[in-house]
């Protein structure tokens, strides 16, 4: 029953193109993190590790949501080149995602590959969940 | 910048929102009480005027609660002048706070109150208190108070997030997309 189950979940990710969990970047957070990674169908680079950025302990506390965009090249050994932010809602947002990118990385090309010169995008958004009390306790 | 406003005094301590960031608000105030003590200072007399009042802050500032509130204690018997009690009045406030005993923390602050209900530092200590012992509905009005005063108050905002994680918590969602064109995902 609970293999049903969890298959029917995994078919339900699939279907909604989530993909996992990345690699947790965060340094001493202890709170939980929802993550999502939406990946683009249309790319042939292959992500080896999707670092995650930490949400502002600030923007938390003050309740502020938001989304930076993050341009880089991928060279041929799948490493990130030349990152810089394309736009951030909000300046607490910049900092922590170029941290993430910059631990980030792809597979390096085939043999058969050629590079492409076209930069990559990648937006974190940060987002606020309500919790329900009773679950924390 | 008033010293309380120094980020670097409080910002480890925040993250967790536990004891430790009470604490490290505690010292906050009493930076800023040694700070007006000063100023008095150097308008009126050379030296102390009430060294255990600035001995008690420096205590405080240190992390020594129980010297800080003793001394505090002596300089609040012989403060002279409105602006010397309500520091020595703020002062015990916090430095209860930081050996815990908040009865008598809020003992002070009600006291400081009575004397001046616009004191911001006052409304931001009174409001941890009462984050403290849950009774959120009058930690929620002090704040309210304290930012009218001071909308741009660190502290506030520091015991405002304690608040709302006590009252509506809230968990992180982190979405990585690299899609080109995003869709309708959520």
């Amino acid at each position: 029953m609970a293999i049903k189950a969890g298959i029917t979940v995994l078919f339900a990710m699939i279907c909604i193109g989530l993909v996992g969990p990345g690699v947790a970047s965060s340094d001493n957070d202890t709170r939980v993190t929802r993550i999502t990674h939406f990946e683009d169908s249309t790319s042939d680079r292959i992500p080896t590790v999707t670092a995650v950025p930490q949400y502002p302990e600030k923007a938390r506390r003050d309740r502020i949501e938001g989304e930076a965009t993050v341009c880089y090249f991928v060279d041929s050994k799948g490493r990130i080149k030349n990152a810089a932010i394309r736009r951030s809602s909000h300046k607490m947002f910049a900092k922590p995602s170029m941290k993430a990118i910059k631990q980030s990385s792809y597979e390096p090309l085939r043999p058969n590959q050629k590079m492409s010169n076209v930069k990559t995008c990648r937006t974190y958004r940060f987002l606020l969940n309500p919790v329900a009390i009773e679950e924390l306790e | 910048m008033d010293a309380a406003e120094k980020p670097e005094l409080w910002r480890p301590e925040v993250r967790k929102m536990s004891r430790p960031a009470a604490f490290a608000l505690a010292l906050i105030f009493a930076v800023s009480l040694v700070s007006t003590s000063r100023s008095e200072e150097s308008k009126v007399v050379i030296g102390p005027r009430n060294p255990d009042l600035t001995e008690g802050a420096q205590e405080l500032l240190a992390g020594n609660a129980e010297d800080g509130v003793a001394l505090t204690l002596r300089g609040l018997a012989v403060a002279q002048g409105k602006r010397e009690k309500e520091a020595a009045l703020s002062n015990l406030c916090a430095g209860y706070i930081m050996i815990e005993d908040l009865d008598s923390a809020l003992t002070y602050c009600d006291m400081l109150l009575t004397e001046n209900d616009r004191h911001w530092r006052g409304r931001n200590n009174r409001a941890l208190i009462y984050v403290m012992r849950e009774e959120f509905e009058k930690a929620e009005i002090d704040l309210q108070v304290g930012q009218e005063i001071n909308p741009n108050a660190r502290t506030l905002k520091v015991v405002k997030g304690m608040l709302l994680d006590a009252t509506q918590p809230v968990e992180s969602n982190i979405i990585i997309d690299d899609r080109r064109k995003r869709k309708n995902e959520e």
